[in-house]
């Protein structure tokens, strides 16, 4: 299949024309598994040679719905979501009532309602068809919510029936208020989870991002992630405020006019270069708003290039420099603290080694960081690959050296065998991928979650990386938790797994 | 407004099924729940491959804040089908997941669980499970259910899922007195399963009979091999698990004893023993004796309670929402032990209309207070929000966690969790059964008042 695509990245015009993006296979080559050293996956990449294999194992990890879209999009305010779904693709969107209810509004937390429903596809529906249903359950949400706009979620049962979305969404606008957004976000269209990101944005792009009516030449576009916690939020916002700069956070308890105002935007800023890829370029291509992707803000030196990078863009430089250095001089000596900390753990000379479980975002800004804290990783664990990242790993190669990488799409029997092969310092999980961090020595969270007001939960910029630096000493100082439960409980996987040395025993050979 | 005029509006939606954030899952989350729940065993997802992780979401989480261990959530097996399984047919697919989870996985079962995907396309997963049944020499115990997630929602998957394990799993045993099951307590949806089903298990126990409960017991489908041998099975629901009891019926020619929701406080709890104890021909000295030991000591600690009771919250009006059980089984404490006025309760899980005069009875002949509540059958929770707001008194709330932050609309009642989805308390242990039951339930809401008197 891959002979069609282009070796790096198809820089194309996104075509807002079509119903939606094209899957990130597709679009970046992407691939759903590798195992090695990270120049060979370069030069595999380089030459055309990534493949996408199916696992004779394999484990629930994702959808191009569930759970990024799902929790993530139903945290929009000022809007309705719909799933043309059978009623369990939206179940995990349950806790909407509560995301964000931990921050106090001390914090700036506004006062804010969601709303999402479903229009819960039946066996009746699967028969005759579900286009009715889903213009009543539109203008039911316009009666109810009178929302600014309702997005369109669907799903393998309204794909593979054959749901024609756009067919209803036309009939539907005008007698509705709200600007109707479809996703096409098919669980069974794409291995890759993060083809759902692309799909959301090109339906944001598509319908929602209006005709700038003025530049907002202060105005940044910054696309959060699930992981970016209220303090990020906070520290961000007030490192733009210095250098006279406003941010745009999107999806997250987005309003909907923070949309539709992207295109005004003087720049759109990645804090994760893949996730934001979509809607950058588009920002771009529609309304000349220029983007960048790389450096994100973790650790120090991607933070003074971040900055910089906005700057150029919005022609700060001045209040960009201003601001670093007075960072460096308030943050510079805690790091160096935490650094030195780090270099006595093992004493020896020797760094402590991490192994951290990361989406390519992270994959990119992380590891830099961690060479700023005196840490090393043993390897890396990507969910996925593609080559919208290509070269920007290649710098990040040039920088830390070469590491090795498993693309696993979060497979936690995989992740469970390299954390014993490697034997790493200290795990770093995503809280949610199964039983890695029963072990003889430290696990502990890779981030926390967007709802988390804490200081310490912070990741971002200068003071994220001296928190997240104390917050790793802090998990060095206990294991207790992870050797008794490995002492205690069961993993489910038999030994044999464990002792024979490959992650990926249960690859197929060939390529889908 | 009385029920039934709200029943007729309800009525007005053309199509029921769409509705803001219904408090259950698919028919596949029903039975992925059960297998779950049922240690020893490992399930299988046929199905696209965010359908675990979405439970875990969904139905884990949702389910007191609960990790779900080393088979739920992303240590599930998926077939994780995408487009081409979708032209050219998964069959093929599930054998290679198949074969590999019993390589890989320890268990005594292994459960196929269908999704929407292989059942809108039309696969025979159950002539492959035979087929894999048959080739393997090791006679590995694999069993499927034919579930998806347009068919149905949580309850009916788990119907299904003993449907399978009725008709797949189980023979005819000899039937051992005193041996009973306890049937119609969902893991996870039915949040505080794990404490409730162990309490209900020991306080059977006092009275000589062992409660084979099969969930949360570490030899899981043992438990469910068991299951003929019962002389009695009871259900502790007033409609799920009534066609598994039925079918065992049919099959076993085993009875089943009906209790409308898992017993909270002493009062149902004795009412429970007295009944099935009867039917059991448990000799009668010996459950009386029981029941005065057990009553005598929560009532003497209810005493300890009194005090902040009486002065800090007294008699006051309740809304109650959630699945019937837990309405039914919370409202009775409430209203029939400690003098709480049940204004308001609203069903959230669609019962079918045939077992809804049973519910609304138990809500009105059982309750014994000068206030009898309104009943709705609502699973939508923007008009469940309407109800609660709709000009009340109640200053308590025993609800879900979707209610938590709303209670400035709701009379700023006092909020608890106690019924689906629960992701504002971790709830592992943590059980309202039994005799103790009671004073664990008022520990938590005086909890939420307390102060010096």
């Amino acid at each position: 299949m891959h002979a069609d695509h282009d070796v790096h990245l198809i820089d194309k015009k996104l075509n807002l024309e079509e119903n939606t993006c094209p899957n990130r296979e597709q679009r970046a080559n992407g691939i759903n598994v590798y195992y090695g050293p990270v120049t060979d996956l370069i030069k595999d990449a380089r030459a055309g040679n990534l493949k996408t294999r199916e696992r004779k194992f394999q484990q629930s990890a994702g959808c191009t719905l569930n759970f990024y879209l799902t929790v993530r999009i139903s945290s929009i305010r000022e809007a309705a979501i719909i799933y043309h779904a059978p009623v369990g693709c939206s179940s995990s969107s349950l806790g909407y009532k509560e995301l964000f209810r931990g921050i106090p509004a001390s914090m700036g937390r506004p006062d804010f309602d969601l709303h999402w429903m479903t229009t819960g596809i039946s066996e009746k529906d699967v028969v005759y068809g579900a286009r009715d249903k889903l213009r009543w359950a539109i203008k039911e949400a316009q009666k109810r919510y009178d929302p600014k706009a309702i997005f369109i979620l669907t799903s393998c049962a309204s794909g593979i029936i054959g749901e024609d979305i756009e067919g209803a969404v036309n009939d539907v606008q005008p007698e509705v208020k709200a600007k109707i957004v479809p996703i096409h976000c098919e669980g069974i269209r794409s291995r890759l989870v993060q083809t759902g990101y692309d799909a959301f944005w090109h339906g944001v792009l598509k319908y929602l991002v209006k005709k700038p009516e003025k530049k907002q030449e202060d105005l940044v576009n910054v696309a959060s992630m699930l992981s970016y916690t209220w303090q990020d939020r906070i520290e961000v916002t007030n490192l733009l405020k210095r250098m006279g700069l406003r941010p745009n956070f999107v999806p997250e308890f987005a309003t909907v006019s923070q949309f539709e105002e992207l295109s005004e935007a003087a720049v759109t800023a990645p804090l994760c270069p893949t996730y934001t890829d979509y809607i950058s370029r588009g920002l771009e291509q529609e309304y000349g708003v220029p983007y960048f992707m790389y450096p994100s803000p973790m650790g120090f030196e991607n933070t003074d290039g971040w900055l910089r990078k906005i700057a150029e863009y919005t022609g700060k430089e001045k209040e960009a420099e201003k601001v670093i250095e007075e960072e460096h001089q308030k943050w510079g000596p805690k790091l160096k603290a935490i650094r030195k900390e780090f270099e006595g753990i093992k004493g020896n000379g020797q760094k402590v080694e991490v192994l951290g479980a990361l989406g390519q975002g992270r994959l990119l800004a992380q590891l830099p960081y961690f060479d700023e804290l005196g840490i090393k990783s043993s390897a890396a664990l990507a969910q996925d690959y593609d080559n919208l990242i290509l070269e920007d790993l290649e710098k990040v190669v040039e920088k830390v050296g070469n590491f090795n990488i498993l693309v696993n799409t979060f497979q936690a029997a995989e992740q469970a065998h390299i954390n014993k092969l490697l034997n790493p310092d200290m795990t770093l999980t995503c809280p949610f991928q199964g039983t890695a961090y029963k072990r003889n020595k430290g696990a502990t969270r890779v981030h926390a979650l967007r709802g988390d007001p804490m200081p310490w939960s912070q990741q971002s910029a200068y003071a994220g990386a001296v928190a997240y630096g104390n917050f790793l000493l802090q998990a060095w100082k206990s294991s207790s938790w992870q050797k008794t439960m490995m002492a205690k409980t069961k993993t489910g996987i038999k030994d044999w797994y464990f002792k024979q040395p490959n992650p990926l025993y249960y690859l197929e050979e060939e390529e889908v | 407004m009385s029920s039934s005029e709200v029943n007729e509006k309800t009525l007005e939606n053309p199509y029921p099924e769409v509705q803001e954030a219904p408090r259950y899952s698919c028919s596949l989350a029903g039975a992925y729940a059960a297998v779950v729940g049922l240690y020893g065993s490992v399930p299988i997802l046929h199905s696209g491959g965010g359908c675990g992780i979405g439970q875990l979401f969904g139905q884990f989480y949702a389910g007191g804040e609960n990790a779900p261990g080393g088979q739920g959530g992303t240590s599930t097996p998926c077939t994780s089908l995408v487009e081409q399984h979708v032209i050219f047919g998964a069959e093929d697919r599930l054998r290679k997941v198949l074969k590999a989870t019993t390589e890989l996985m320890e268990g005594d079962l292994f459960v196929v669980i269908n999704g929407c995907v292989p059942a809108l396309i039309g696969d025979d997963i159950d002539a492959v499970v035979k087929e894999f049944k048959e080739k393997t020499d090791n006679k590995i115990p694999v069993i499927s259910v034919n579930t998806s997630g347009f068919a149905g929602n949580t309850y009916t998957g788990f119907e299904k899922f003993f449907d399978s394990v009725i008709d797949q799993y189980l023979e005819p045993l000899p039937k051992q007195k005193y041996l009973i099951n306890v049937l119609g307590v969902i893991p996870f949806q039915h949040v505080f399963w794990k404490g409730d089903l162990e309490r209900i298990k020991e306080l059977f126990a006092r009275i000589g009979v062992e409660a084979n409960v099969i969930f949360g017991e570490f030899d899981g489908p043992a438990k469910l091999k068991q299951i003929p041998a019962a002389e009695l099975n009871i259900v502790l629901n007033p409609w799920v698990g009534h066609d598994t009891a039925e079918k065992l019926k049919e099959q076993f020619g085993t009875p089943y004893l009906a209790f409308p929701s898992v017993p909270i406080g002493p009062k149902q709890t004795t009412e429970l023993l007295i009944k099935v104890a009867k039917k059991l021909k448990i000799p009668s000295a010996k459950v009386r004796s029981v029941i005065e030991q057990e009553e005598r000591k929560a009532y003497r600690n209810a005493e300890y309670f009194g005090d902040a009771l009486l002065i800090g919250l007294p008699h006051a009006y309740t809304a109650v929402v959630g699945d019937s059980a837990t309405a039914i089984g919370f409202t009775k404490y409430i209203a029939n032990e400690v003098g709480y006025l049940p204004e308001l309760v609203i069903i959230t899980d669609n019962p079918p209309e045939d077992k809804r005069p049973e519910i609304l009875k138990e809500l009105s002949e059982n309750i014994d207070c000068a206030v009898k509540p309104d009943v709705f059958f609502e699973s939508d929770t923007h008009k469940i929000r309407l109800l609660l707001k709709n000009n009340r008194s109640y200053l308590v709330l025993l609800a879900s966690s979707l209610e938590k932050h709303f209670t400035p609309e709701f009379n700023n009642a006092l909020h608890l969790s106690i019924s689906f989805p629960i992701l504002d308390r971790a709830i592992v242990e943590r059980s309202y059964v039994g005799y103790r039951g009671g004073t664990t339930l008022m520990e938590d809401i005086i909890a939420k008042y307390a102060g010096p008197l």
